[in-house]
This record gives C-alpha cells, sequence and structure tokens, in this order.
C-alpha cells in the first residue's frame, strides 16, 4: 500500500498510555502497550477492540514493540497477550526484558493488595507473556518477516529504554518511546544516525520547556534532604521498583560520602540488589563514566545504602527511606508516611507524577488534613516536596533529534495538545516538513512513493562491472537495460538478452535534428569545424572524423550538408541512438549555440 | 447525594466554568461523570439538579462564549446527556439548553467542533439521552441526525465508531413502542426518524465509496445483532437487495463488514427463517477470496440451524487449504474423510504460493478457526480427524524441513514455509487441540514424532518449544490406557522413553523460557501420571529430577519458582531421586525440605518463595512423610519464615497454611470450607486442650495477630477469616469469666493496638491457650472484617474525595502536570 497510516490509541495528544498503531507497507505494528494508573477498571487500558474488529489480532499485527519498562509504555502487555489474545512476537531490549516482569508484577501486587481491581492479570499471565518477548540488541537488525524489519536506537531516559526504527523495502518509520538528549547521571544520551525515515514518530512531553540545569535540581533535592537530615528529621522518598529511584540513589551516595554524613539510608529489601544485579548485568547500557570507573567501584554497589527492615521506620534519629510504590497509594510507602506525617521536622520527596485518587496526589495539591478510613484525620504537617527527575528531551532535544534523523515528516506523541501546537509550528519552520500530532483514535496517512525490487540479470550487472564501476549500497546510480514484468516479478536485463528471450528481432531507432548554421564554407571544412570543437569540448568521449566528412561522438552521427536556397549556411544533420539521448540532446544543444570563430 | 459533596459542588461547577483554571488530572473529569452517572440511575436527576443549581448554571456556561477547554466542553455534553436521559429532567433542560448544546447553534460548526475529543463528547451526550419519545422528536427537530451521518466518517475511530452505534440505538429506540409487535408495519408507515436513517443507509449501500458502505453495514451490522423485533425483518426485505448488489461487485467492498452483517443477520431469531439468506450466504462463500471467506465459514458453521449443504459448502471452504497441503505433499487425503472431495481450488492455492505472508496468513487462520470449531457441539460430523492430523503434521514437517515433497507446489511451500515460527505456533496450538480425539495409531505415531523433532531441534525457537511441550502434554494425557492394565500402551512408554533426554536437555537450555517451560510440562506430567509405574520408571532412569532439584539455583527466579513446583509435586509422588541414595530412603528428601527452607528464607525473588509455601502448603494437606515427621516443628518454622517476608503474598500463603494447620489439628467435622463461619451454636465438639497449646507452640496466633494489622489488605482479610474461623469453633465453648483480664491478656492487647499503630514491637513470647481466647473474644473482629472488605483506597477514590481534588488542584498546578514516569 503506497502510504503510512498511524493511530494512537494512547498517547494522542495526552501523556496516560502509549499505544500506537502503525501501518507501514501493509504490515501493522504496535508501538508500546501502555497502562494508565488513574484509573481501576478497564479504561486503564488502551480500547484494543478497535483492532479486534479487523479480526483476530494474531493475524492482523505482525509485532508489538515496547519502548521501555515503565508501565505507561508496556503496563497493558500481559492484558493483551494473555487476555485478550495476541499470540504473536513482542520484540523489546535485552534490560527492558529483565526489566519489565519486575515492575508488572510491582504494579499487580499493589492492585491486588488495594482490593476492588477487576479484571487484572495475574503472575502466571506475565511470566506467559514474557515468554513471547523477542530480545533484540542495540543497533541489531532484526527481521521480523521476510519484508520487516527493525533496529533499536539508544534511548536514555532509563536503563534498555530504545528507540525503534521499523522498515519495509525502502518505507521506514521511526519511534522514539521515550528518550532524553542529555546524560544523566548513569545513563547516556540519546543517539540516532541520519536514517531519513518517511516519518519520526516522538514523544512531546517537554514540548516547550526548556528544562532548568539538572545541577540545580540535584543541589536543591540534596541541600532539601541534608537540612532535614541535619534538624533530626526523617526524609520519605516514595518511588516505583526500578528507574528513577538508581539515580537518586548514587546522587545520595556520592553526597553522602562527600559530606562524610552517617544518617542511615534505606532502600526496600530485594530491590536494591534486583537493581544492582541489572545495572551490572546491562552496565554496557550505562553511560561511560559508571563504565569507566565499573572496574574499581561498581557505581551500583552502595555502602551507606542499606536494606530496609519493617521495624527501621519506628527507629529514632534521622534517615532517608526509598520505599514503594510510587504514588503512595498502597503497601510500605503509605505505612510510613502514615506514620511519620504529623511531625513537621520530617520531609516527603515526590520524584514524580501522582493519578488523582491517591495520597501523594492529595499532598501534592497541597490538602494538609488527610482523611482516612475510619473517618479519622491525618494532619500533615511534614514538609512536602515535588522534584522532578524524569529524563526526557525538552524542546531543544527534541529539535536535536529531528536533525539528526533528518525525516520527512514528524508526528508528535506523549504530550499535552496545546504545547504540542507549540513545537509542530517550530519543527514545520525550521525543517520544512509536515507535522502531525493526531488525538487518540485519529488516524494520519502519509502517502509515500512505493518502492518496487526489481531482480537484475547477471549479464548486464557484469556489463557494468566491466566498466570499473562496482556496486555500491549507499550511491544509487541509474542503470539501463529492458524491464520484463512476468508472474508479478520484475526483471532487468541488457536488451539483446530480452530480445532472445521474447523472440523478437531488434530494430534501432535513432533520432535525428537538424541544426543551422551561418558558415560559407565548404561542408568537409565545416565538418572539421565541427570535429576541432567537440574534440576539444567533449573530452572524455570519442570523438571521430570519419573518412566520408562524417563526425562520430560515440553512436552519435553529424553530417554538415549544403543548404539548399541559402549557400551560406549549412545544414547539420544530428542523428542517435536512444542510449545516448543525454549526450545527443546536449550535443544539439551545443551545436545550436555555434562554432567557435576560426583562427583567421 | 452526600450532604459534604453537595457542599462542594457549587465549587467544583466554578472552577469548571473557569477557562482560566486547568483541571487537575484527565482521569478526573471521567471519575466526575462516573459518578454523576451513578447518582442519576439511583434517583431523579430532575431532583438533583433542582437540589444543585449549580450544575444547570454550569451547563448555561457552555452556551456563552469564552474560551472553555476542550475537555470541559465534552464533559459538560456528555453530563447534560446523562441528566437528560430521563424524561422528566430532559423536559426541564429542553428549551434552551439541549438545543444549545445538541442543536446547530452548539459546538457543531464552532472552533470547538475540531477538537475529536468534543465531537466525542457531543455524540456520548446524545447517546445518553436518546431513551424516551422526547428525546426522538428533539433529533428530528434539532437537525443533530445529519451530524451523526457525517460523523460516521469522523477522522476519529472513536468518534466514527460511536456516531455508528448512535445510529442503531436510535433506530432501534424511534421503532420501539407503537412500531413495535407489528410485523405486517410496512416501511412507509415507519416513524420519520427511522425512515431518515434508513433512507440514509440505502443511499450509503449505493453508494461507490467504500467506506460509506462499510458505515452502512456496521449500523445494520449492530441493529440486528441487538434487536430481534419483528420490524427488523421488514427492514432486512428492504435492504438485503442492496446487500445483495454489494455481491455482484468486483472487488467485493467491505468485505470484512459485509461478512459481520450476514452472520449478525443469521444470527437473528427473526431472520435466520429467510430461505433467501441462506443462498445470500451461500454466494457470499463462493465470492470471497480464500482468507475473507475464512471468518464466515466459521460463522456458519456455529450457527444452530442452517441447512445441511451450506454447512457443507463452508466447511469445505474451511479446509480447502489443508486439503491443499496435503495434495501438495502427495498424500491421498486419507480413507473416508471430509477432505476427500476437496481438492483445493486454483484460487486457494494461488493464495498459498503467492507468498510467504500470503501462505502463512491463509494457513494460521484456517488452523485457528478448525481449532475454535473443534470442541464446539455443532462443529461438523462426522469430524475428518484423521486428514486434519495429517495435514497439521504436514504443515509442521514443511515448517520444519523434514517433508520431501514430490510437487511441484509441495517444493514451493516447503520454501515458503521452511522456518516460519509463526505457522509452527498455529499448527501445534491446533494439533493439540485435535487430541480431544484419536486417530488412527500410524497418524498417533507420526503426530509424536513430529512432536519429538520440534522438542529436539536447535531451530525451535523458544515459543514453539512451549507449544510443542503444551501439545505434547495434550496427546500424552489422552493417550489410551492399555485394556485392562492401569499403565500406559506400549507407544506411549516408548515415546517417554525418547522424550525424557530431549526433556533433560532442554532443562540444559541457555535460555530461561526453555527451561521454565521444561519445569512446567515436567510437573504437570508428573502430577497426572506421578502414580503410573511405567513414567515412573521411564523419570527415575533419565536425570531429569536431578536436572530439575539443580534448578532450584537457577539465576531466572521465573525458573526458580517453577522447579520449586516441579521438585515439590515430584517429592510428592516420591520421584524425588529414591535412585540417587538408596542405601539412605529419604535422606535426599530431608535436603529438599531444607533446600526450600533455605529458599523461603533466603531468595531474593517472591516467585520462588511464593512456590514453596505453595509446595509446603500442599505437604501439610497431603501428609507429606516429611511433614508428618514433626508436624509442629515444620508449621513453627514455616510461619517463622514467612511472617518476615517482605512480599505480602507470601505472608498470605503463610495463612493459608495456618489455617490448614487449624484444621486439621482443631479438626473439621463435616465442614469443607474452613472460611463458612459456623454459628455458635454448632454442634461441635470442643477442641482437646492439647489442640490448642500445639497451635500456641507453633506461635500461630502471634503470626496470625500480626497479620491482622497487616499494611497489605489482602493479608489482613485473610487473618481475619481465621481467626474468626478460630473464635467460632473454639470460644463457645470457653466461660467468659476465664483468664478475663490477666495480666497476660493486657500485654497482648497491648502489643495489638501497637501493631494497630503500625508500630513493630517485641514478639509476644509464649502464650497460653486461656489468654488468645480471652483476646479473642474481646476483638471486633466482625468489625474488622467489615472495614477490610472495603478497598484500602476507597476513601481516596471515594467522589468527595475526587471533589476535594478538582478543589485543592486550583492553582497548584505547575510542571508536574505533564510529567509521567
Amino acid at each position: 500500500m503506497p502510504d503510512i497510516r498511524v493511530t494512537p490509541l494512547g498517547a494522542g495528544q495526552d501523556v496516560g498510555r502509549s499505544c500506537i498503531l502503525v501501518s507501514i507497507a501493509g504490515k501493522n505494528v504496535m508501538l508500546d502497550c501502555g497502562m494508565h494508573m488513574g484509573f481501576n477498571d478497564d479504561r486503564r487500558f488502551p480500547d484494543f477492540s478497535y483492532i479486534t474488529r479487523n479480526g483476530r489480532l494474531t493475524d492482523f499485527l505482525d509485532c508489538v514493540i515496547i519502548s521501555h519498562f515503565h508501565l505507561d509504555h508496556c503496563g497493558a502487555l500481559p492484558y493483551f497477550s494473555e487476555m485478550v489474545g495476541y499470540d504473536g512476537p513482542i520484540y523489546m531490549t535485552h534490560p527492558t526484558q529483565a526489566i519489565c516482569p519486575i515492575l508488572l508484577e510491582d504494579y499487580r501486587k499493589i492492585a491486588v493488595d488495594k482490593k476492588g481491581e477487576a479484571n487484572f492479570f495475574t503472575s502466571q499471565m506475565i511470566k506467559d507473556c514474557m515468554k513471547k518477548v523477542v530480545a533484540v540488541r542495540l543497533h541489531q537488525t532484526v527481521q521480523v518477516d521476510d519484508e520487516l524489519e527493525i533496529k533499536a536506537y539508544y534511548a536514555g531516559h532509563v536503563l534498555g529504554a530504545a528507540m525503534f526504527q521499523i522498515k519495509v523495502g525502502s518505507e521506514s518509520v521511526v519511534y522514539t518511546g521515550d528518550y532524553n538528549m542529555t546524560p544523566d547521571r548513569h545513563l547516556g544520551a540519546a543517539w540516532i544516525d541520519k536514517c531519513r525515515p518517511n516519518l519520526l514518530i516522538t514523544e512531546s512531553t517537554y514540548a516547550t520547556t526548556i528544562r532548568d540545569s539538572k545541577r540545580c535540581r540535584e543541589r536543591d533535592f540534596l541541600k532539601k534532604v541534608h537540612e532535614t537530615v541535619e534538624r533530626g528529621g526523617k526524609v520519605l522518598i516514595p518511588v516505583f521498583a526500578l528507574g528513577r529511584a538508581q539515580e537518586l540513589c548514587i546522587l545520595l551516595e556520592t553526597f553522602w560520602e562527600r559530606m562524610n554524613l552517617k544518617a542511615p539510608i534505606y532502600f526496600s529489601t530485594g530491590l536494591t540488589e534486583k537493581a544492582n544485579h541489572y545495572y551490572k548485568l546491562f552496565i554496557t547500557w550505562t553511560n561511560q563514566k559508571i563504565r569507566k570507573t565499573f572496574v574499581q567501584r561498581n557505581m551500583f554497589e552502595f555502602k551507606h545504602i542499606k536494606a530496609f527492615d519493617r521495624a527501621f521506620a519506628d527507629n529514632p534519629g534521622p534517615m532517608v527511606v526509598f520505599a514503594t510504590p510510587g504514588m503512595l497509594h498502597a503497601g510500605q510507602s503509605l505505612q510510613i508516611f502514615r506514620k511519620w506525617a504529623g511531625n513537621e521536622k520530617n520531609m516527603v520527596i515526590m520524584p514524580g507524577y501522582c493519578v488523582q485518587g491517591t495520597v501523594g496526589h492529595k499532598i501534592l495539591s497541597g490538602q494538609r488534613k488527610l482523611e482516612m478510613e475510619g473517618r479519622q484525620v491525618l494532619e500533615v504537617k511534614m514538609q512536602v516536596e515535588y522534584m522532578s527527575f524524569s529524563a526526557h528531551a525538552d524542546a531543544k532535544g527534541i529539535m536535536q533529534l529531528v536533525g539528526q534523523a533528518e525525516p520527512e515528516s514528524v508526528l508528535l506523541v506523549h504530550g499535552e495538545a496545546k504545547k504540542m501546537e507549540f513545537l509542530k509550528q517550530k519543527i514545520e519552520q525550521e525543517f520544512r516538513v509536515n507535522c502531525y500530532m493526531p488525538a487518540n483514535g485519529e488516524t494520519v496517512t502519509l502517502p509515500t512513493s512505493p518502492s518496487i525490487p526489481v531482480g537484475i540479470s547477471l549479464g548486464l550487472l557484469k556489463r557494468e562491472m566491466a566498466q570499473g564501476l562496482l556496486p555500491d549500497t549507499r550511491k544509487p546510480r541509474l542503470l539501463h537495460g529492458t524491464l520484463i514484468v512476468k508472474d508479478s516479478s520484475f526483471r532487468l536485463v541488457s536488451s539483446e538478452q530480452a530480445l532472445k528471450e521474447l523472440g523478437l528481432a531488434e530494430h534501432q531507432l535513432r533520432f535525428t535534428c537538424r541544426v543551422q548554421l551561418h558558415d560559407s564554407r565548404k561542408e568537409q571544412e565545416t565538418a572539421t569545424r565541427v570535429y576541432s570543437h567537440l574534440k576539444s569540448i567533449l573530452k572524455d568521449h570519442c570523438v571521430q572524423h570519419l573518412p566520408d566528412g562524417s563526425v562520430t561522438v560515440e553512436s552519435i552521427l553529424v553530417q554538415a550538408a549544403a543548404h539548399s536556397e541559402d549557400p551560406g549556411t549549412k545544414v547539420l544533420l544530428v542523428s542517435w541512438t536512444y542510449q545516448d539521448e543525454e549526450l545527443g540532446s546536449y550535443l544539439t544543444a551545443l551545436l545550436k549555440k555555434g562554432l567557435p570563430q576560426a583562427p583567421s | 447525594m452526600d450532604p459534604e459533596c453537595s457542599r462542594l459542588l457549587p465549587a467544583l461547577c466554578s472552577v469548571l466554568a473557569d477557562p482560566r483554571q486547568p483541571v487537575a488530572d484527565d482521569t478526573c473529569l471521567e471519575k466526575l461523570l462516573d459518578w454523576f452517572k451513578t447518582i442519576s440511575e439511583a434517583g431523579s436527576s430532575l431532583l438533583l439538579l433542582q437540589e444543585n443549581p449549580c450544575l444547570v448554571e454550569l451547563l448555561f456556561q457552555v452556551l456563552r462564549p469564552q474560551d472553555l477547554s476542550a475537555r470541559v466542553l465534552s464533559f459538560s455534553l456528555r453530563l447534560a446527556g446523562i441528566f437528560a436521559a430521563q424524561e422528566d429532567c430532559f423536559q426541564y433542560l429542553e428549551g434552551e439548553l439541549l438545543p444549545g448544546l445538541f442543536g446547530e447553534a452548539g459546538p457543531v460548526g464552532q472552533a470547538a467542533w475540531t477538537a475529536p475529543t468534543v465531537r466525542s463528547g457531543w455524540i456520548q451526550g446524545l447517546r445518553s439521552l436518546a431513551q424516551h419519545p422526547s428525546a426522538l422528536h428533539f433529533l428530528a427537530d434539532c437537525g443533530a441526525l445529519d451530524t451523526v451521518f457525517s460523523l460516521q466518517g469522523d477522522s476519529s475511530l472513536f468518534v466514527a465508531s460511536a456516531a455508528g452505534q448512535l445510529l442503531a440505538h436510535i433506530l432501534g429506540l424511534s421503532m420501539r413502542g407503537p412500531a413495535e409487535g407489528l410485523p405486517s408495519l410496512q416501511a412507509p408507515d415507519w416513524p420519520a426518524c427511522a425512515q431518515k436513517i434508513v433512507g440514509h443507509l440505502e443511499e450509503s449501500l449505493r453508494s461507490t465509496a467504500p467506506p460509506q458502505v462499510t458505515q452502512a453495514l456496521n449500523v445494520l451490522t449492530t441493529t440486528f445483532g441487538h434487536c430481534h423485533s419483528p420490524w427488523t425483518r421488514v427492514l432486512w426485505e428492504r435492504l438485503s437487495p442492496l446487500v445483495a448488489c454489494l455481491l455482484e461487485e468486483d472487488p467485493l467492498p467491505a468485505a470484512h463488514s459485509l461478512v459481520d452483517l450476514l452472520l449478525s443477520v443469521a444470527r437473528s431469531p427473526v431472520l435466520s427463517s429467510d430461505c433467501g439468506l441462506w443462498e445470500t450466504l451461500a454466494q457470499t462463500l463462493r465470492h470471497l477470496s480464500p482468507t475473507q471467506a475464512g471468518p464466515l465459514a466459521l460463522g456458519i458453521l456455529k450457527l444452530q440451524d442452517c441447512p445441511q449443504a451450506l454447512r457443507a459448502q463452508a466447511f469445505g471452504v474451511l479446509l480447502q487449504p489443508l486439503a491443499c497441503v496435503l495434495k501438495a505433499a502427495d498424500q491421498a487425503p486419507g480413507p473416508p474423510g471430509l477432505l476427500e472431495g476437496i481438492t483445493g481450488d486454483s484460487v486457494t492455492v494461488d493464495t498459498l504460493l503467492s507468498s510467504k505472508s500470503a501462505c502463512a496468513g491463509l494457513l494460521c487462520r484456517t488452523l485457528a478457526h478448525l481449532e475454535l470449531l473443534q470442541p464446539l457441539p455443532q462443529r461438523p460430523s462426522p469430524w475428518p480427524q484423521a486428514p486434519l492430523l495429517g495435514a497439521a503434521v504436514t504443515i509442521l514437517q514443511f515448517c520444519n524441513g523434514s517433508a520431501a515433497p514430490a510437487s511441484n507446489v509441495g517444493g514451493r511451500l516447503c520454501a515458503l514455509l521452511a522456518g516460519c515460527v509463526r505457522v509452527q505456533r498455529a499448527a501445534l496450538d491446533f494439533l493439540g487441540t485435535l487430541s480431544q480425539e484419536t486417530g488412527p495409531q500410524e497418524l498417533v505415531t507420526q503426530v509424536f514424532s513430529v512432536l519429538l523433532e520440534h522438542l529436539r531441534s536447535p531451530d525451535s525457537s523458544a515459543t514453539v518449544l512451549k507449544k510443542a511441550f503444551q501439545a505434547t502434554l495434550r496427546w500424552l494425557l489422552s493417550s489410551p490406557k492399555t485394556p485392562g492394565c492401569c499403565d500406559l500402551d506400549p507407544h506411549t512408554q516408548l515415546f517417554l522413553r525418547e522424550l525424557l533426554p530431549v526433556l533433560q536437555k532442554r532443562l540444559c537450555s541457555p535460555c530461561w523460557e526453555v527451561r521454565d517451560s521444561g519445569l512446567e510440562f515436567l510437573t504437570q506430567v508428573t502430577r497426572h501420571w506421578g502414580g503410573q509405574a511405567g513414567f515412573r520408571h521411564v523419570l527415575l532412569t533419565s536425570e531429569v529430577p536431578e536436572l530439575a532439584e539443580q534448578l532450584l539455583r537457577d539465576p531466572e527466579s521465573y525458573v526458580r519458582a517453577s522447579a520449586v513446583t516441579a521438585m515439590g509435586q515430584l517429592s510428592s509422588q516420591g520421584l524425588h531421586a529414591t535412585t540417587a541414595s538408596p542405601e539412605h530412603p529419604g535422606g535426599q528428601q530431608k535436603s529438599l525440605l531444607v533446600e526450600l527452607l533455605r529458599i523461603l528464607s533466603e531468595d531474593s525473588e517472591g516467585f520462588p518463595r511464593r512456590a514453596v509455601m505453595q509446595v509446603f502448603t500442599q505437604w501439610l494437606r497431603d501428609g507429606h512423610a516429611d511433614v508428618t515427621e514433626d508436624t509442629e516443628r515444620f508449621v513453627a518454622r514455616v510461619l517463622q519464615a514467612a511472617s518476615r517476608d517482605l512480599d505480602w503474598e507470601v505472608r498470605a500463603q503463610g495463612l493459608e497454611l495456618a489455617l490448614v494447620f487449624l484444621a486439621q489439628t482443631l479438626g473439621q467435622p463435616g465442614s469443607h470450607c474452613p472460611y463458612a463461619v459456623a454459628p455458635p451454636q454448632a454442634t461441635l465438639h470442643s477442641p482437646p486442650a492439647q489442640a490448642l497449646q500445639a497451635l500456641c507452640r507453633v506461635r500461630l496466633f502471634e503470626f496470625a495477630f500480626r497479620a491482622l494489622f497487616d499494611c497489605d489488605r489482602p493479608v489482613a482479610q485473610k487473618s481475619c477469616d481465621l481467626l474468626l474461623f478460630l473464635r467460632a469453633r473454639t470460644v463457645p465453648h470457653s466461660g467468659p469469666q476465664e483468664a478475663g483480664g490477666s495480666p497476660d491478656v493486657v500485654s497482648v492487647e497491648a502489643a495489638l493496638q501497637r501493631w494497630r499503630a503500625g508500630e513493630q514491637g517485641p514478639p509476644l513470647g509464649d502464650l497460653e491457650p486461656e489468654t488468645v481466647l480471652a483476646v479473642l473474644r474481646s476483638m471486633d473482629l466482625e468489625g474488622l472484617r467489615g472495614a477490610l472488605a472495603e478497598s484500602s483506597d476507597h476513601v481516596e477514590e471515594s467522589p468527595q474525595s475526587l471533589l476535594q481534588d478538582v478543589l485543592a488542584a486550583v492553582g497548584v498546578l505547575g510542571e508536574n502536570q505533564a510529567d509521567c514516569y
């Protein structure tokens, strides 16, 4: 099909849950399969009924690609594969494959723990889903089938995050997932080559923001933690199992080391080991600094961060605790929050966004008297801070990526409509390409020029090579031959072979043209002048003056004749074969300009 | 409405109506609508609006020209629809408001209309209000129908689909009431609204633009699918000639939607008696391409009453690709079977041979359709089991290159299918389904042989191996027993001998998915055949049990968990390493218990620890030898380890195990469900004092009391149920004067208070049964159970909390609004 179609089922003008359907050259790919944490019913998942309408899911979709392990990008995957019934391949990078089930399991536990959650997947479903995953390496071209191939590029953002190029024939789409164009403490910056896709689908979370210096935010964070600990308070940092937590751990560990601080830092048991294990395992995915220093000291083996035990929360004195879940909506983090909330010396730092319906959301919106179960009221006296450490590209970064990839069109997802509008205009102005921002459910259709593969005969290829021109995939060039279309296959062969195969006789077709010249000399002299002139200009061609007076350049024949009515005018008869059409036209144009004055 | 919510409502409405105030979270408006819908469904919307005039004011705000956000506008449209669903409330709002919202003067045609969310809100609002005759008049008068028609082709899938659904709904609604039940009512007498919609559908069906045809077909599919009143027969009579005209076009427009419509009509009890319909279906089957015909054929075969000839035709269509495969492999379609005579027409062959993806696509669809058909009672009879088995085996052989086809077509198929994982997966699934019935021994041998080839092949991917294991399991479990003998038949025995070395190899696979699938297979097959001498012999002479034990220390937690389950199963059936230490029978078994206890206390991942708890619970239930040796010590050790676990599911499993122990200790006459709390007057025997002593010795009470205030709600709930069960069994038999207020009771109650407050505190130490009983008596366990039945975030998820959140977010929205994870 000569078009590319993109339909976001999620992430179309929102940041809720990413799920984008792409149809390219008859292949259908689902990019990410995220979950919205703000709903407790099926609305948390993308509405897949729009795909099932087209028949069985597994028949319709050629593959699913997951960009990274955050739940708004992979949270609906077990539901999709084990409950809705998709049984095809799922592609993601190795770190994503390793970490994804941990987060899914973590969230499943919270969902079941809270109770009242309907239609949620089980542990067995997560495992069965993960068994369908095909892990890919960076820059490895993976053939999904004979026609569809995908390739992953480094995206920064979180460990294992990748951008994916989806290619069928000469048509391609790049999907960025979430990415970060500046390196952070443990990850590098996103990078992609000049792959010139037909379409770049990019996230646009910070479409209008030029983010302040990360250093400032880090300093601010450390200052606040330090001040609290100094005054004997406790700091609670609710986090999700893996991801941003590791960045904050490195930050605190380094600071504690430098300042020689003694207050304990705790992290939920199991998670530190897990994180450590995976970061060690996938050290090549971290940034250069971590990789370099890894031999002397593993950045993820923390000296100051200890495993947390439930009893520690009652200990007197200052401490810092990382606890899950990240939105204070159940389990351990909520329990600790309840204990510490009443003391103004303490502080809670929310390092990420919280959906409505969670305690995290309430305290971030400034509510200080929280109703608890049994009509109890919890007065929040502790300090509440919000500090975003999410690693997304800002407007500058997005523009930089567009510049790197040089796409023919851009499509914005994973952002707010108003901000997208601004960035869309900027991209269209700066790069002179079309930029789209479909809402969920809206389809963008991009026409493409179909590329038809043609087989070339060995004879023709050998002839080309005999001319010393070796084939080079990076340098497309013209090749002349006869195109034979038979049984829906296309072959380019030499004309001799075509004639032979088709049993046809050869007819030569020559183009002719008459050029009039003002020249009163004899025809032979005019021919000689033509010869000299062409010889001086066409140095790379074989120009010959034949005994019969005519001049030849390759297959082009030039003869001079007298004008029947005007003796002061000569007529040049130029003829050439279709093979030398270009040269023939050039030569004719040249002769029409006249001959240079003969030396007197 | 809750008075507090009523109090907050005016402020909420003014926040929503203020374009300068963005709404906190994109879920808030959805949740508000959920809430209003619940209120409307429970009572009078009119009363609600009269008591809360701010709501009407909010809706009027939308009519004023201002820069209201698209989300709030969409919300208001949907809200108005919810209220106007009740006729009296509709009339209350009808005057100015509803035409202003849904009529031509409303958002239609204004700048806001470009936002899909506004169009979606408009449609949904209309869908809600279209419930009564007044709504129909309104729709006809305000010109909304024309807009709905045009929205069928909307750029948003959501809006377009909702528009189609709305048309079907309005058509159904307008035909309800006086028009319903009058089969003779001719179309010209239909209500104006219905006339208009049917006219539009006719026009669309005549259109040359495929999208319009699709839209009309979809509306009709919904209509015939949901409404089975006599008037639908008149509608079908009127429209079926137009549908028949579509069949004459080449290529067929909107084939997928056409199939859906025809099946929807065929399923309708009012319409399926129409003879013309069967002819149309037969004609469509002939006309569709092999890929398109599959779903229709399957649908026809699923119908309850359908002419035999049509069923045969449909089954023929489904079988055609497989007949081609058999023919290509130079195999006769086999002994009397339905494949006989189905030679595979040239179109099917062309499709199969056209390209790799077309070939894989058609085969996968065919296999999936037959897989769905196989277990149905209405499947064709006789069922061509043998040819189908042959076809599935042949396809798998084409895929793994073990077939040697003589024909050209076979050679081409071989080339197209070589290594095609997609087809392998589908064929293995189908093969597994076919195990429900047997086949000729020769074919069954071929089945086992091809399964072994796949299990052995180094080229098999992890997903193919998983499916091969699953199919093998199904075939093994369905294999016939030798008559008069409870053991396995010789063929199966022979197969097992070949299979075990393969399983052994797969348990050593570098790929965790494969090791795990192998262990899952081992667990299942042992569960079913652990008692069969033949299986026991083959298993014990292999290295499989040792390898499974080694996998208890696998680096991948999923595999460790599966190894725990497998070892638990093997051990339960005495299949664990008895040959490894013949001189110390039971010696190895002990070490398994120790190893599982080690995993329970040391493993960093939850899956293996949970698996251990499940194995232990099963062992306790079954009276496993190692457990019965010293049950109290076993239970005490397990509970101690479980109580410290950070994974709440392990703690919950601990309570499950405690409950089994409790039931065994106290006895459970006549009750199979431990949670079924018996009334106090139940004629139960008083538990002997030593039984309660045993519970105290294993520290079951401390575990249960701590769990009662667990921060993870399912644990607390399970503990509450356990204690209620215990109290029901014990307390009625103890006098109220016993041990009440003793120092021990006071200290236990103090500890409970601390735990309730979330503190940890020291352990309770040794408890006396009397103390426990006194504490149990004094606790309000019923009240606690009621509280625990609610979700842990019910306060935060309540409407009042929602209103507070929206109001609290005003003015504090910053950068975090767009932040994500």
